[in-house]
């Protein structure tokens, strides 16, 4: 006879849909008192909805969670930590303008005469941090501490909580190595006091260093449970992908032509603190290549496409497109000089939302002459434009170029966005993660506009955070870590570029270059 | 000697409604809620107290209890500051309203009603709800005697039952903002209301608490200007709500600054009503009616200290965001 | 049954039933009140809103002339909507404009095109500050457009105090407190009635501003609608962010847009004052009038056309209301607005409640 399993957690069928979209298909999930369980999927998989149902966020359509056995309803927060569950969250959920300590305890006060009582709370923080190595500083604000101690503050909220069962949902992106490292040390020690933990990532190399078993999700659907000891990260990634990662794509080889962005010496700063989160980034993109910034999350590649597309001032720096200084150029004036920009965010920048599809698709040339005449727009032209576009590029919507952009898919927004800036006929083309949240169909037609453009003898600047879409795409690629281009390679092995990006490993232009 | 009691004590008495009204938005914004209906709040609330005090003089209750009444009435305008602040609140939290146009719709509505109620009860063309004189505290209240000494003149010329009731409602804001669990939570749901939520503190009902408050001070808030201007209720506040918004931003939304900037306002409404009185002020020869030179100051002063303060304001940063549990 | 659900997804249609409902709502809401204040004399009130406007022509002139006023009020709030910026500051920019048709027609005795030309200046000279101070120090246009409503007002009293010629005292009348009759000092300066007097029983009230006004509103319709200027002005009401993205000008597109809804509001006070048949009185009180362009606008959605509509529609009961004394109060008719402003706060809350409705009809029908 089989003992039964000491499950601490069980997640039994669950469904939950969106308008649209079944984000969980009847999932089963079992987390066992004392491992580390890893949550495995792509983007849109369908983790992060089924952690919130877990954690009193959402409620599930169908299924039922069991805790120690018995049946639980999680219908809020509160009822989680009731049970002792707690969770990092992806987007850390800390006030800003609060200190540490007031972070921690916010919810779980506890009140003396209708008082707070800080002392008290501030001992438990302080034993709690010595005990399994989370240094904090209480009294500081959120906003001046760093995004790695923001996450020992997630942390702590949940063991000032006593929880039992800690969940992290992608806690590694935002973090440098050292910090990472820290982290999986810091999930060993839970482990050892009997805390039982889930692990949402998309990186394989952090699951094989710290997880025990490993359950996968693909668009939504349960693909099944793994124990880690007994697989191999290809397997597991014809889990999660659900093919052999390498897809090909056919690109015939090419001579690169004149330079066509040159950026010397840029310096931008950062929104989010006081240092520089561009550090003096020197490179150049040729006619015909595509270059490729590889790295991850936050290393400062939202400031250099802002810096480039004229979206923030440089601190210092300059740059040049086609020869010509564009250092100080308005953003429209980039525009004309030839810059295209489909951006990271394509409902906040990318599109106006509430304007038609046509509208949308003149949002970079309504001023030309040729869809306005002394400020009067012509309709007709703007009609006839529209449709090319749409026929050209296949973007599908509900009524044609009089669609509102809201109502369409986020597939052929995005299209819409590509056709838009290709048909513009640019010099150099700055993608930022274009293929974002995008299904297979739509990621390979706009990973095939991308080389046409290539081919077409375009420059084309990739910045993406998908090691695959790196890797496929690329001419040449470029690494930034912390503001710096570290790494400068025509071709490399994936576990190499893992190195750099993670800051491991760095070589100076010189070597770049020879 | 007796001007500078005058003016003292004159700039407490219209520093009070605006200390009350803008602590009053405090707690709403920072609870997520812009509250631009406050100025319909203060009618609301002035309306009903006035009323009240009206029934009290007509019964012979007022005159034998003066400040029984006056505190009854104070209560009445919370109360009915409170019912009519439900509107916003209602719209904002679970329609999730445009909470400026949803604070328009009152301002619109609190003046017109009161003038139409007003008109009902009193008859046509009596627009003006007379305030009875025994509202005044004296020195009798205290057994002393009258005088026109300085510190007669300083304490008891403009004394109402609404000034200590705003000390104690300031040192109550300080307490309840910064030094228990619901001050804590209010503020969260203001500043990061996702944050709020995950951990487990039920976002709507604290805006609801913080509109409710706004409420509650607006409508006494509304009261003490009625007294402030001592001419008796005409259906308006004089743009006194709005007033106390600009002391609200100017007070940086923190209890301690918004007394004093309600104070330094107040100074400068003192002196626009009363320039003439006042004998240190220029007097522009030839010069007709001054006094508009010197009402239009307040709100002058208000833009240039706006125009500094703001670039670094402390702005709650989820106000005017409706919360919407669906969508993290 | 295609109808219907056709209709369900034309936003026009959705948006003008929303508008009715809500004036619905609006007037039951009114009537109640009355009801429980005077019911002896409630049916005589809500008859007095309901059929004033077009008891006579002289009524009805009085409809279309004050139409004109709050026609180019609510164009004012509306085109600053578009632009993602709340113009409560219309009362103020509309007293200036009055101010400046005043003075051009009493003070240096100007024809009445000229006038107007000022107010419309004088009107875009006070939008100029929330936009800029908005755009420049980041202070929220409301309470700045607050603010200058009540400098604006203290200004006007200041300035035309001191200013003897203007006042009626100066032109034979006894009055201190108001502007001088327009008929005694410059009847030039009056808005031509272009015959429409004769059309409408002599009405005192009627002129040509009527028609000035729908001018303006097709004008504004063209530019938001038609022009870049007007494209790029929506981009940045839609979403700042993409605007920036698409290389407009923001900052710039806020001022503009409060220029143009200030020469507006502006143009309204010289319509109103230059017919001749009112003076402004000099009170410490905002004038309502740039107040009820915000109903105006929030009706007819922001609508230019809509607001020619909404514009007669708020003036018709306006005059209704003033016919309700002495059984009630005029501001009766506040009371109906404050309600169709309080519903137009949840408008979309109300328009995805019509489309439901009439989308759910049509699934019961195709039950049956």
């Amino acid at each position: 006879m089989k003992v039964a399993e000491d499950y601490v957690i069980e997640m039994l069928h669950i469904t939950k849909e969106f308008p649209g979209i079944k984000a969980n298909d009847d999932i089963t999930l079992q987390l066992k008192r004392g491992e580390i369980h890893a949550l495995l999927g792509e983007n849109g998989a369908g983790k992060s909805t089924l952690m919130s149902v877990l954690f009193g966020l959402y409620q599930a359509d169908q299924g039922i969670i069991k805790k120690d056995g018995k049946e639980v309803k999680i219908k809020d927060p509160n009822d989680a930590n009731r049970l002792g569950i707690g969770m990092v969250h992806q987007h850390f959920k800390l006030v800003e303008c609060f200190t540490v300590l007031d972070n921690i305890i916010l919810g779980v006060e506890d009140t003396k005469h209708g008082f707070l009582q800080k002392e008290a709370a501030s001992k438990k923080v302080m034993q709690l941090s010595e005990k399994y190595g989370l240094k904090v500083e209480p009294d500081s604000f959120v906003s001046d501490i760093s995004v790695g101690m923001q996450q020992r503050v997630e942390i702590l909220k949940m063991l000032y909580r006593d929880n039992e069962i800690l969940i992290f949902d992608e806690p590694t992106a935002v973090l440098t190595p050292q910090e990472i490292t820290e982290l999986m040390e810091i999930m060993r020690g839970f482990k050892k006091e009997g805390k039982s933990i889930l692990f949402i990532t998309h990186k394989l190399s952090e699951i094989m260093a710290v997880a025990d078993r490993c359950s996968v999700l693909r668009k939504g659907k349960y693909m099944g449970t793994v124990n880690i000891a007994d697989t191999t990260r290809e397997e597991l990634s014809r889990m999660m992908v659900g093919r052999e990662v390498e897809f090909d794509i056919k690109k015939k080889s090419q001579e690169v032509g004149d330079v066509i962005l040159s950026v010397k010496d840029m310096v931008v700063a950062s929104k989010a603190h006081n240092n520089n989160a561009v550090k003096g980034v020197s490179f150049e993109v040729h006619a015909g290549e595509i270059v490729c910034i590889a790295g991850i999350e936050g290393n400062g590649q939202t400031e250099l496409v802002q810096g480039i597309t004229g979206l923030e001032p440089l601190k210092s720096g300059s740059i040049e497109l086609c020869g010509k200084d564009i250092t100080n150029a308005s953003i429209r004036e980039r525009s004309k000089a030839g810059m295209s920009h489909i951006p990271e965010d394509r409902h906040k920048h990318g599109l106006v939302l509430d304007y038609t599809l046509e509208q949308n698709l003149v949002l970079q040339r309504y001023w030309e002459p040729r869809f306005q005449n002394h400020g009067v727009i012509k309709s007709m032209e703007v009609r006839n434009y529209a449709e090319m576009l749409i026929e050209k590029y296949d973007v599908r919507s509900g009524q044609g170029p009089v669609t509102t952009a809201r109502s369409m898919s986020g597939g052929n927004q995005q299209k819409a966005i590509i056709a838009r800036e290709i048909d513009k006929d640019p010099q150099l083309l700055v993608a930022v993660q274009p293929t974002r949240g995008l299904d297979v169909g739509a990621i390979e037609y706009i990973h095939s506009q991308l080389i046409a453009e290539r081919d077409k003898g375009r420059a084309v600047l990739l910045i993406s955070l998908e090691l695959d879409e790196v890797r496929s795409l690329s001419d040449r690629i470029l690494v930034i870590y912390e503001g710096e281009i570290v790494g400068d390679f025509d071709s490399v092995a994936m576990e190499e570029l893992g190195l750099y990006m993670a800051g491991a490993k760095r070589k100076d232009k010189k070597e770049a270059a020879s | 000697m007796n001007i500078l009691a005058n003016i003292i004590s004159l700039t407490v008495v219209f520093a009070v409604p605006l200390m009350l009204v803008a602590l009053g938005g405090m707690y709403s914004e920072h609870s997520g809620v812009i509250n631009l209906a406050l100025e319909g709040i203060m009618v609301i609330g002035a309306l009903c107290a006035c009323f009240t005090l009206q029934a009290f003089d007509k019964n012979g209750f007022g005159p034998a209890h003066p400040q029984l009444s006056m505190l009854i009435a104070t209560l009445v305008a919370a109360v009915t500051g409170m019912i009519f602040s439900l509107f916003l609140a209602f719209a904002a939290i679970n329609l999730k309203a445009d909470q400026t146009i949803g604070g328009t719709a009152l301002n619109t509505f609190a003046p017109a009603f009161a003038v139409v109620v007003t008109w009902a009860v009193q008859g046509q063309g009596l627009t003006t709800i007379q305030i009875p004189s025994w509202i005044r505290i004296t020195q009798e209240n205290f057994g002393l005697e009258p005088g026109k000494g300085f510190l007669d003149m300083l304490i008891f010329k403009y004394f109402y039952l609404t000034t200590p009731i705003a000390i104690i409602l300031f040192f109550a804001a300080w307490i309840l903002m910064y030094k228990t669990r619901f001050g804590l939570r209010l503020r969260a749901c203001g500043e990061h209301p996702q944050a709020a939520d995950s951990v487990g503190i039920n976002v709507y009902r604290m805006r609801y608490a913080g509109v409710l408050i706004s409420g509650v001070l607006g409508g006494i808030g509304g009261i003490a200007y009625t007294i402030a201007v001592g001419s008796g209720f005409s259906s308006s506040v004089g743009g006194y709500g709005f007033l106390a918004l600009a002391v609200m931003i100017f007070g940086n939304w923190k209890p301690v600054q918004i007394m004093g900037s309600a104070v330094f306002f107040a100074l400068f409404k003192v002196i626009a009503a009363y320039n003439q009185s006042i004998p240190f002020l220029p007097k522009f020869e030839g010069m007709k009616d001054q006094s508009s030179l010197y009402q239009m100051l307040p709100y002058i002063v208000t833009m240039i200290v706006l125009i500094f303060t703001s670039k670094h304001s402390q702005a709650p940063k989820a106000e005017g965001i409706p919360y919407d549990k669906g969508s993290r | 049954m295609k109808d219907r659900k056709a209709l369900a997804e034309n936003q026009m249609f959705v948006a003008i039933l929303a508008s009715v409902a809500s004036i619905a709502i609006g007037l039951i809401f009114g009537s109640i009140l009355l009801l429980i204040l005077n019911p002896s004399k409630a049916g005589l009130g809500i008859s007095a809103i309901l059929t004033t406007g077009f008891s006579s022509l002289d009524q009805f002139g009085k409809v279309l002339y004050q139409s004109a006023p709050l026609m180019l009020c609510g164009l004012s709030v509306g085109f600053a909507f578009k632009t993602g910026m709340f113009n409560i500051g219309a009362t103020g920019q509309y007293t200036i404009g009055a101010f400046c048709a005043l003075v051009g027609a009493i003070a240096f005795q100007l024809p009445w095109w000229m006038c107007l030309l000022l107010s419309f200046v004088g009107g875009a000279v006070w939008g100029v500050f929330p936009g800029l101070f908005k755009a420049l120090f980041n202070v929220n246009e409301v309470i700045t457009s607050i603010m200058f409503n009540w400098i604006g007002m203290y200004l006007v009293n200041l300035l035309l105090a001191n200013m003897p010629i203007m006042l009626a005292s100066a032109w034979g009348a006894s009055n201190s407190d108001r502007t001088a009759n327009l008929a005694q000092a410059n009847p030039g300066a009056m808005i031509p009635k272009g015959g429409l007097d004769r059309l409408f029983g002599d009405s005192s009230w009627i002129n040509i501003s009527v028609f000035i006004a729908i001018i303006v509103a097709v004008i504004c319709w063209f530019i938001l609608e038609k022009t870049t200027f007007g494209y790029e002005l929506k981009a940045c009401g839609y979403n700042k962010d993409s605007a920036r993205y698409a290389g407009i000008n923001a900052n710039r597109n806020i001022i503009s847009s409060m220029i143009i809804a200030g020469a507006l509001s502006g143009l309204g006070g010289g319509l109103y004052y230059l017919a001749g048949t009112i003076q402004y009185v000099l009170e410490k009180k905002t004038l309502a009038m740039g107040f009820n362009g915000i109903p105006v606008a929030l009706l007819a959605n922001s609508n230019p056309i809509g607001t020619i509509f909404s514009s007669l529609f708020i003036s018709y009961i306006q005059v209704g209301g003033s016919a309700m004394q002495p059984n009630f109060s005029s501001e009766s008719t506040d009371i109906i607005i404050a309600v169709i402003i309080y519903l137009a706060a949840f408008a979309l809350l109300i328009r995805g409640f019509i489309t439901k409705l009439l989308k759910g009809g049509q699934k019961e029908e195709v039950k049956e």
